[in-house]
């Protein structure tokens, strides 16, 4: 997964799943629309939970149908591809995952050939989020005004110890982003040397 | 004359022997009542060292406080309900405990009406008293105590009041909070308690052992699933299974010792 070289902070301590995830029923979509609805939330939870656990941006839905997450081998449960799209869905209208556009974006390839749609961003924060976290990160340090490429900030020794490190590109952008709208900073040069100022 | 006299005499003296005899008995019920109210006064002050004595174990020690409880309900008179409701009585429940000891009660009830709305759309309302423990404690503040619970049974007790949709339910060998205002019926209680012993059931396994005949199995089912009180796992490899949201908790345990 894209995610695996930076999910070593987190790996060392194992996930912990839900009870829920323990519960055979929660496999299979409910019909009733109360207890569906609130098994989406516990499965969104999961999700959240999960991909902040072993800092997950981007999910590779075939490769995440196979793994643990939708899987359960212990209780041989699985939670079947029309159901994770249903909850993923969900998820999207909550603002917490979204599409990566077609062609899977920049290094989502290896992901399995699900083609278009098969990628999505996890959003465990959203974009805004990440952008108050990158606005507080630069004031703290003092880079206000300053000019920091953008793999400095997702990569660079200088946001080591933080949240921020190890983002991925694109969220990291649409982070970016949100400020560059609010007129928080500007973001100049090619694609693959980026800068950004902070205002 | 005097014959006269004798009679209507008569009649008087029997109409002043019921007059005494009246006044003797009522005399008799006031001693009687003033012996009474004597006793209640005494009994009053005792309970009332008793509760200040031990108020902090009232407080801090949850069998303790049941038992306390037990003793109260078991003569006659509610801490609970007894306090706030005689406003003008100066609220003597609430002087005799300390107001910790009904807010605690009152304190618990609002976490649980929280818990029951957070959860009732996994299980449709109806949680098990001992999950409903488990998840009111978890939400507690550090530090704050303990609660059992019998604690739990009493603060929905005081729910009463609101109306008809707080209740504890006996169901089998198990208890549960019920925060919908629906009775389960006959048939409902009996798949409900089939389901305490796997964690689910299924047409076959109901009809088997309680004997019914298919369509009926289906029909309590379904109007179990319905009610959200059943969740439905069609994953197996024969029938489908019907398990209680309950199982979500008695699970966890046993996973934590598998891993």
């Amino acid at each position: 997964m894209a995610a695996a070289s930076t999910a070593a902070a987190g790996a060392d301590a194992p996930f912990r799943f839900p009870r829920e995830y323990s519960f055979p029923a929660f496999f299979t979509r409910q019909t009733n629309l109360t207890t569906h609805h609130a098994q989406l939330s516990k499965w969104s939870a999961l999700v959240l939970a999960y991909a902040r656990h072993h800092r997950v941006f981007r999910l590779g839905l075939s490769a995440a149908a196979d793994s643990d997450l939708f899987y359960n081998r212990r209780l041989d449960r699985r939670l079947g591809m029309p159901d994770i799209r249903e909850l993923l869905d969900f998820m999207r209208r909550d603002g917490r995952i979204e599409y990566a556009s077609g062609g899977g974006g920049d290094g989502g390839g290896g992901e399995g050939g699900g083609g278009e749609g098969d990628v999505v961003f996890v959003y465990w924060r959203k974009p805004e989020e990440w952008a108050r976290k990158i606005e507080k990160y630069v004031e703290e340090t003092g880079q206000k005004g300053s000019v920091l490429t953008v793999y400095e900030l997702g990569q660079g020794e200088g946001t080591r110890g933080t949240d921020i490190h190890g983002i991925d590109n694109e969220v990291l952008l649409k982070a970016l982003n949100v400020l560059v709208r609010k007129g928080r900073a500007q973001i100049f040069g090619q694609d693959d040397s980026q800068g950004v100022k902070f205002f | 004359m005097s014959r006269k006299g004798v009679g209507i005499g008569a009649f008087d003296r029997s109409r002043l022997t019921s007059a005494h005899f009246a006044s003797h008995g009522s005399n008799l019920r006031a001693t009687n009542a003033e012996a009474l109210s004597t006793q209640l006064s005494v009994f009053r002050s005792l309970l009332q060292q008793f509760a200040q004595t031990h108020a902090k174990d009232i407080r801090s020690d949850p069998a303790f406080r049941a038992q306390f409880a037990r003793m109260c309900s078991v003569i006659g008179v509610d801490p609970l309900a007894s306090s706030h409701t005689t406003e003008g009585g100066g609220g003597l429940w609430a002087q005799l405990l300390g107001e910790s000891v009904n807010d605690f009660y009152f304190e618990l009830a609002v976490r649980v009406v929280e818990v029951c709305g957070v959860t009732r759309g996994e299980n449709g309302g109806l949680i098990g008293l001992a999950e409903l423990t488990e998840r009111v404690s978890k939400g507690r503040m550090e530090g704050s105590s303990e609660i059992s619970e019998d604690d739990v049974r009493r603060a929905v007790e005081t729910l009463g009041p609101l109306g008809g949709s707080y209740a504890v339910l006996q169901v089998g060998r198990k208890e549960y909070i019920r925060s919908v205002p629906r009775e389960l019926s006959g048939d409902q209680r009996a798949v409900v308690e089939a389901v305490q012993v796997l964690g689910y059931v299924s047409v076959g396994m109901l009809r088997d052992n309680l004997g019914w005949e298919t369509a009926r199995c289906k029909t309590v089912i379904d109007d179990l699933m319905s009610e959200g009180m059943l969740w439905v796992d069609k994953q197996t490899k024969g029938e489908w299974e019907y398990w209680s949201p309950s199982f979500m908790v008695d699970t966890d345990g046993a996973v934590k010792e598998g891993e």
